[in-house]
């Protein structure tokens, strides 16, 4: 008796773990196809790329389609734009937000507190709300349609500031004030002690930033409308997206357009190893904390 | 002064982000509000005209068919942005197979990190009536006749939905995963010492243990959903923006296209307030405070 219905269930659990691994497998495939697809589009021959039957393989393989958006369309000069603007940006917004993450762990500062709650504030006040003042605020600045404004977009942000700071939080204090002891100065002990102890943090902000920059939308649609500033993302989308829709302009065949997508992918991808290994423990942080 | 001195670098290190908060978070913040009353040209006088750019709003059909369409595409997202990464996870922890997990969840997680343009590109791709890849699965497989996916004022709203699920479920997914992994162990082993089946550990032991979980995820969800605007940007045709323009891109149209900037900074200012209903709404709702 007990054994039949042990049998049972044991039956029903291999039915559903084949399911479920089933289901998962089906999920994965979602994923995987259509990249799959746009990768044997990019690889197709301008013409067989129009017709409706590449799925998963390339039909004439040709790499035209990279050839004719790197020469022709000058995707090269968007390319630029957009690795000076992820460069310089990355790298301010990881050591500001490192400074104001050193600041903010020592413990004994006077006016830590209101600092805090200025950073804070600044988390609470919703984009929505300022899209329009900051129009405002970058065209008295004269900063329309230059690459600045988008350095400047998201310069710093209370998201990073908090990180980093929990990130220091974890070096021994007593070090920094044995040092201080000796003589070093603040900029001494945040270069070669904590810089190089949250190596972890500082990774994780890096990637998170290269991330969000490369692919950095709202800024430049806002702020930029000479075509020789514009980034990846925004040559792109007229490229790919208004090309479908306006008329009369350049007929750009399919494995045109996809070779452009896979060129916006390609730093992603180079660095998605890195990306899984700190984005992990970066988003359990990030969620924990908020 | 002396203690001024004696933390003079540290002050100093905080001084760029000082400024840079001022002039990019606050400024903007009470500058947005002075703009709404006034009658903003960019060049010449801006009297102050009232209550009149807000009036202006309210009486336009275009921001409220706008609401509407945020409402529902924004809900829609909420929900199933919600309910399908729950799934996945629940599921992804079944999988007593390291290396099955650890590649499932890799491959789930890569469209999170590509931008709006990219996903926005590739879809739009694959969902056209000729040659897209979802249409010739259907013509192939149950004979469908091709279906204008993103000209069909049905079909659109549909379409924003299921691209943000489908974009960002992989890193919800994750989020809960975290949340299943920090439930006591005991509590399982309990279970099934009571003769518990895998479902019954399912709904009486992961299910209410991953309950605060689920509401954070469910709060941080809904600050976002107001403000989805690349995406709209993107998917958005002339056919299909009755359906799909949300208030995000009502005031970018408003402001930025026509330069009816104080219209625009009222309208941003009524998003505000709707976020700040629906957030106390869904307080309310998860008894947020509680946790």
């Amino acid at each position: 008796m007990n054994r039949i219905r042990y049998d049972r269930q044991g039956a029903l659990n291999k039915l559903f773990d084949t399911l479920n691994l089933l289901f998962l497998l089906f999920l994965m495939l979602t994923m995987i196809i259509p990249f799959l697809n746009v990768i044997a589009l990019a690889f197709s021959s301008g013409v067989s790329s129009m017709q409706p039957d590449i799925i998963l393989f390339p039909k004439q393989f040709s790499a035209e389609g990279f050839a004719i958006v790197w020469n022709s369309l000058d995707i090269w000069k968007p390319f630029l734009n957009s690795v000076i603007v992820t460069g310089i940006g990355t790298v301010l917004h990881v050591l500001l937000s490192s400074f104001a993450g050193y600041v903010l762990m020592h413990p004994f500062l006077p006016g830590k507190k209101l600092m805090v709650t200025f950073i804070l504030i600044t988390m609470m006040i919703p984009q929505e709300a300022i899209m329009i003042p900051l129009y405002v605020v970058n065209k008295d600045l004269h900063l329309l349609n230059t690459l600045t404004v988008l350095v400047l977009s998201g310069l710093v942000s209370g998201f990073s500031i908090l990180l980093m700071r929990n990130f220091f939080l974890g070096v021994p204090y007593e070090m920094a004030e044995s040092a201080k002891m000796d003589g070093a100065g603040e900029l001494r002990i945040f270069s070669t002690m904590y810089m190089r102890l949250a190596t972890p943090g500082l990774a994780t902000v890096t990637l998170f930033e290269f991330v969000g920059r490369w692919n950095m939308f709202t800024a430049p649609v806002l702020f930029i409308n000479d075509s020789t500033k514009y980034t990846l993302q925004v040559a792109l989308k007229s490229m790919i997206i208004d090309a479908n829709s306006t008329s009369g302009t350049y007929l750009l065949t399919t494995n045109v357009k996809m070779a452009g997508i896979i060129i916006a992918i390609i730093p992603l991808i180079a660095i998605y190893p890195f990306v899984q290994k700190f984005f992990m423990k970066g988003i359990m942080l990030g969620a924990s904390k908020e | 002064m002396k203690v001024f001195r004696k933390y003079a670098a540290l002050y100093l290190m905080m001084l760029p982000i000082v400024i840079y908060f001022l002039v990019y978070s606050y400024y903007p913040l009470f500058k947005g509000l002075q703009i709404s009353f006034q009658d903003y040209r960019l060049m010449g006088n801006r009297p102050y005209i009232g209550l009149d750019n807000y009036i202006k709003v309210v009486h336009d059909p275009i921001f409220w068919q706008s609401f509407v369409n945020t409402l529902v595409i924004s809900v829609g997202i909420l929900l199933f942005g919600f309910i399908a990464p729950l799934i996945i996870a629940l599921s992804l922890n079944e999988v007593l197979n390291v290396w099955f997990k650890k590649a499932a969840q890799m491959i789930l997680y890569i469209p999170h990190l590509l931008s709006w343009v990219v996903i926005g590109g590739m879809w739009i791709f694959l969902l056209s009536p000729d040659i897209g890849l979802v249409n010739q699965l259907l013509s192939r497989t149950i004979q469908l006749q091709p279906v204008h996916f993103l000209a069909d004022s049905f079909w659109a709203r549909w379409v924003m939905i299921g691209v943000a699920t489908w974009k960002d479920m992989g890193y919800t997914c994750i989020l809960f995963l975290a949340g299943i992994v920090s439930i006591n162990p005991s509590l399982y082993e309990a279970a099934r010492m009571d003769g518990a089946s895998r479902w019954q550990q399912v709904r009486n032991v992961t299910l209410p243990q991953l309950a605060n979980t689920m509401k954070v995820i469910f709060l941080l969800n809904t600050l976002g959903i107001l403000r989805i605007f690349d995406q709209v940007f993107i998917f958005r045709n002339p056919s299909t923006a009755s359906k799909v323009d949300v208030l995000m891109m009502y005031t970018y149209q408003k402001g930025i296209m026509d330069l009816q900037i104080g219209t625009a900074a009222a309208a941003s200012f009524f998003v505000v307030l709707f976020t700040l209903i629906l957030t106390l709404i869904v307080r309310k709702l998860t008894r947020f405070d509680e946790v």
